[in-house]
C-alpha cells in the first residue's frame, strides 16, 4: 500500500511548482534578472512541461516575473535596465519545504491512488449497496480524514457516490434500470458530439486506429471505445458536452472492468462493430458513422443487462476493500 | 427403438461426452440407455441450478453439454460460453411442438410472462437471441412443466369444484405452514403470484419487476414473515418431501417429482390447478463453445437422441412433459401415457423413474390434460432484468426466514 499522509499531494502540480518559486524569488534566493527557462525547472522539480509553463504564467500575473526578448522570463519586475543573468537553476541553492519536495514526488502515485479508489467504488456496485466509511477509507490509503474528504468530494462529482439521509456516504446498488438509463443517456449524447466533433477529427489517427484493429489481434473493444472517445468524441467543441459524456462513460467502464476480472471473454462482434464504426467515419458523411454509433449502443445495452446477470449467481465470497462495507 | 443414422458411428475405443446439468434431468436411467444406445461414455456433473449457471459460464471447456432451462440460459449465452446449434442437424426439429418453437401449443393458448423459451431460443443478427425464427437456436426444447403448489385438504378443503388459488400461499389459515422454494428466478415468481392473486400488489409485468415492485413484494413478504407465517424454504425435491413427510407444511411450492414421495401426507396434500395459471419452466440442451470436429457430432448425437423417444418416457414418470411427445407415446405403455398426457385415470399403480410407486391406481392428474395445462401459463420461470437485485433482496429474505425457523 503507497502512504502518504501529505494534503498537498492532492494539489496539482503546478500550484506546487509555483510555491517554491514563488517563495525562493520573495525570499532573494533566486536573483532579479535570472532568466527562467521550462526546461531546466521541469528537470529540477522532476515533472514535465506543461506544469511548470503553467506554473510562470501564474508568477507572470502576480508580478513576480517579466518577459523579455529573449526565450523564457526574468525574475523581477520589468524595469529598465535588467540585465538577462543566463545561469543554470540547479546552482542556486532553492528553499523546497520538505512537504512540497514530497507532495512532487507522490503527486503522481497519488493520481494512481485516486484512480485504483475510483474503481473499486465504481466496480462494487454491480454487487449491490455499499456504505463507504470514511475512517477505513484513511486508514486504508494511509492518509489524514482531510485528504479522504477531498476523495470523496471527487466521487461525489462524479456522481459515483451519494448521501444518504443519515449522513453516510453511499455507492450501488447498479441496478439494471441505472445501467439502462446511462447507455440510454450515451445513445443520446454520443452520436450528437460525434456529430459536433467531426470537423476536428484527424482522419491521419483514423487510419492508424484501423491499421491497428487490423493487424493488432491483442485488440480489445474495450480499447476501441477509449480510441474513439478520445480521437473523435472527445474532440467537440463542447467541454460541457464531453464532461458529461466521461462521468456518464465512468460506471459502465468500471462495470466493464470488473466482469472482465470475473473472467468475461472477449466480445468479438464488438470489436467488429468498431471496425466498421471507424470505417464510417474514414470513408462515409459523419451522419452514417453517428447513426451507426446509436444502434451499437442499443445493442450494448442488452449484453451489459444479460452479462451483469452473472452476479447474481456468483457465491458471497467476492472480496471488497476494507473500507467498503455491503449493506 | 428406431435410430437415426449416426454421424460419428462409434468405435472400440469408446468416447467420452461430459454432459452438465442438474437433478431435472440428468438422470441415471437416461444415461444408460443413451450410452448403449450411442455406444459411448457419458459423465454427468450435478449441480443446483444456480452453481449449474455458474461453472456453464466460468469454465465452458469444463462441458461439452449443458442441459438446463431456457430461463437460464441469457447468462450463459451472454458470457460467450456456447455455440449455436446448427436446426439442420436436429434431425426431429420439424417434429418439435409449438410450445417453444412458437411460442404456444396453439394460437389461443396463453403464452406467459417473462422467459418463454421462445424469446430465448433464436440466435439474431447480432448474438442476441429472440422469437424470430432463424436456423440457428441456443438451445434444443426438451423437458417441460407448469408448476404450482400444493395444498393439504384438511386446510383448505377438498370439494370437487375446488378452485385453487395462488393467494393461499400467503393464507391465514396456513399460517406458519407455509413453505416457498428458495430460488430467485423460481420463487420469487410464486410469491408475486400469491401476492397479485390475494389483491395486495399488482404488477405491470410480472415477468419482469420494476425495482418498485420488487420492493413492495419483498415489504409484503417481510411482513407476513415478521407475523411468522412462513416456516420455511428448500432448495432441492428432497428437501420438499422432507417437509411433507415432517408434516411441517400446509401449502407450498412444489415440484412434479415431489408427489410421488410424500409419506404420510400422500392421502391430505393434494396439486393446485390454480385459477391464476401455472408458472412454467422449459428445459433444453445447449452446446459448449469449445466443441468442434468428432466431438461436436458426438454432441449433436446425443442431442438428436434426447428426442427419439425414450428419455421423454423417463421424463413422463417424474411429471414431466418432452417436446416431441409423438415420438415418447411409441414407447410408453398406453396406460401411462394416458394418465400422465390425456388426464386419465391410472389404470394401476405407475411407477417413477426410480422404480418406487409415484401415483395410485385411480387417481387423476391435476389440472387435466397437456393441451389443458400447457394453454393456462401465467409466467414462465425468469431471470429478469433487475436478477440481481431481486436476488439478493429474496436472499435476505430466505435468511431471515430460516434463521426464524432454526
Amino acid at each position: 500500500m503507497i502512504r502518504s499522509s501529505n494534503p498537498l499531494a492532492m494539489e496539482p502540480r503546478y500550484e506546487l511548482i509555483t510555491q517554491v518559486l514563488r517563495r525562493n524569488i520573495v525570499a532573494g534566493q533566486l536573483p532579479v534578472g535570472l532568466v527562467l527557462l521550462e526546461g531546466p525547472i521541469g528537470a529540477l522539480m522532476q515533472t514535465s512541461r506543461a506544469p511548470v509553463h503553467a506554473a510562470l504564467r501564474q508568477l507572470l500575473a502576480e508580478g513576480l516575473i517579466h518577459r523579455f526578448e529573449g526565450r523564457g522570463f526574468l525574475v523581477g519586475r520589468e524595469s529598465l535596465g535588467t540585465r538577462p543573468l543566463r545561469r543554470d537553476i540547479s546552482e542556486f541553492d532553492l528553499d523546497i519545504p520538505d512537504q512540497v519536495d514530497d507532495a512532487l514526488q507522490t503527486r503522481g502515485t497519488w493520481k494512481h491512488v485516486y484512480e485504483q479508489i475510483e474503481d473499486q467504488v465504481a466496480s462494487c456496485q454491480i454487487f449491490g449497496e455499499f456504505r463507504i466509511i470514511e475512517t477505513a477509507l484513511a486508514e486504508y490509503l494511509g492518509v489524514s480524514r482531510t485528504v479522504v474528504r477531498d476523495v470523496l468530494a471527487r466521487l461525489h462529482g462524479r456522481g459515483l457516490i451519494r448521501k444518504n439521509s443519515s449522513s453516510h456516504w453511499i455507492a450501488g446498488p447498479l441496478t439494471a434500470r441505472t445501467l439502462r438509463e446511462k447507455y440510454e443517456l450515451r445513445a443520446i449524447v454520443e452520436p450528437a458530439a460525434l456529430l459536433l466533433a467531426a470537423p476536428h477529427i484527424s482522419y491521419e489517427v483514423i487510419e492508424q486506429i484501423r491499421e491497428r484493429i487490423d493487424s493488432d489481434s491483442t485488440l480489445s473493444w474495450e480499447a476501441m471505445e477509449d480510441a474513439l472517445m478520445e480521437h473523435c468524441i472527445a474532440k467537440a467543441q463542447n467541454m460541457s458536452l464531453v464532461e458529461i459524456i466521461r462521468n456518464n462513460r465512468l460506471l459502465l467502464s468500471s462495470v466493464n472492468r470488473a466482469l472482465t476480472r470475473l473472467g468475461l471473454p472477449p466480445d468479438d462482434i464488438a470489436l467488429d462493430q468498431y471496425r466498421t464504426l471507424f470505417q464510417l467515419i474514414a470513408r462515409h458523411p459523419i451522419d452514417s458513422a453517428a447513426e451507426y454509433l446509436r444502434g451499437h449502443l442499443q445493442i450494448m445495452t442488452r449484453k451489459s443487462l444479460s452479462r451483469m446477470k452473472i452476479v447474481g449467481v456468483i457465491s458471497e465470497t467476492q472480496d471488497f476493500a476494507s473500507y467498503l462495507t455491503p449493506l | 427403438m428406431t435410430q437415426a443414422k449416426l454421424s460419428a458411428p462409434p468405435t472400440i475405443l469408446r468416447r467420452k461426452l461430459r454432459v452438465l446439468g442438474t437433478l431435472v434431468t440428468l438422470l441415471p436411467g437416461v444415461r444408460e440407455q443413451a450410452e448403449a444406445d450411442l455406444g459411448i461414455e457419458i459423465v454427468y456433473e450435478t449441480l443446483d441450478f444456480v452453481a449449474c449457471q455458474r461453472s456453464a459460464a466460468m469454465r465452458p471447456e469444463s462441458y461439452d453439454v449443458y442441459e438446463q432451462c431456457f430461463h437460464n440460459l441469457d447468462i450463459v449465452w451472454f458470457w460467450g460460453a456456447l455455440q449455436a446449434i446448427d436446426t439442420e442437424r436436429i434431425v426431429e426439429w420439424s417434429g418439435i411442438s409449438g410450445l417453444a418453437k412458437e411460442g404456444g401449443i396453439s394460437k389461443y393458448a396463453s403464452r406467459g410472462q417473462g422467459d418463454a423459451p421462445v424469446r430465448k431460443l433464436y440466435v439474431q443478427p447480432g448474438g442476441f437471441l429472440g422469437q424470430k425464427p432463424a436456423r440457428h437456436i441456443s438451445m434444443l426444447p426438451t423437458v417441460h412443466n407448469m408448476d404450482s403448489f400444493g395444498y393439504d385438504r384438511r386446510v383448505f378443503g377438498s370439494v370437487p369444484d375446488l378452485q385453487a388459488s395462488w393467494a393461499w400461499l400467503l393464507d391465514r389459515r396456513a399460517k406458519g405452514r407455509i413453505a416457498l422454494v428458495d430460488e430467485p428466478a423460481i420463487g420469487i415468481f410464486d410469491a408475486a403470484l400469491a401476492a397479485e392473486a390475494a389483491g395486495e400488489l399488482h404488477f405491470e409485468d410480472i415477468g419482469n419487476l420494476s425495482i418498485s415492485e420488487i420492493d413492495a413484494l419483498m415489504a409484503l413478504l417481510e411482513n407476513r414473515r415478521g407475523q411468522g407465517y412462513f416456516c420455511a424454504t428448500w432448495r432441492s425435491g428432497d428437501q420438499a418431501s422432507r417437509l411433507l413427510h415432517d408434516g411441517r407444511v400446509a401449502v407450498q411450492s412444489m415440484w412434479a417429482p415431489v408427489y410421488g414421495d410424500m409419506g404420510a401426507m400422500t392421502d391430505h396434500f393434494a396439486e393446485a390447478a390454480p385459477k391464476e395459471g401455472y408458472r412454467a419452466w422449459h428445459g433444453g440442451a445447449s452446446l459448449s463453445r469449445h466443441l468442434a470436429g468428432s466431438d461436436l457430432d458426438m454432441a449433436y448425437d446425443y442431442l438428436n437422441w434426447w428426442l427419439t423417444g425414450f428419455a421423454g418416457a423417463v421424463m413422463a414418470r417424474q411429471g414431466y412433459y418432452i417436446s416431441t411427445p409423438e415420438r415418447t407415446r411409441k414407447v410408453m405403455p398406453p396406460d401411462e401415457w394416458a394418465y400422465w398426457y390425456d388426464g386419465a385415470p391410472a389404470a394401476y399403480d405407475l411407477l417413477g423413474p426410480a422404480g418406487n410407486i409415484v401415483v395410485r391406481k385411480g387417481a387423476l392428474r391435476a389440472g387435466g390434460t397437456y393441451l389443458e395445462r400447457v394453454s393456462r401459463i401465467a409466467v414462465w420461470n425468469t431471470v429478469m432484468e433487475e436478477y440481481n437485485y431481486a436476488a439478493r433482496a429474496w436472499d435476505h429474505f430466505v435468511r431471515r426466514v430460516n434463521e426464524g425457523a432454526a
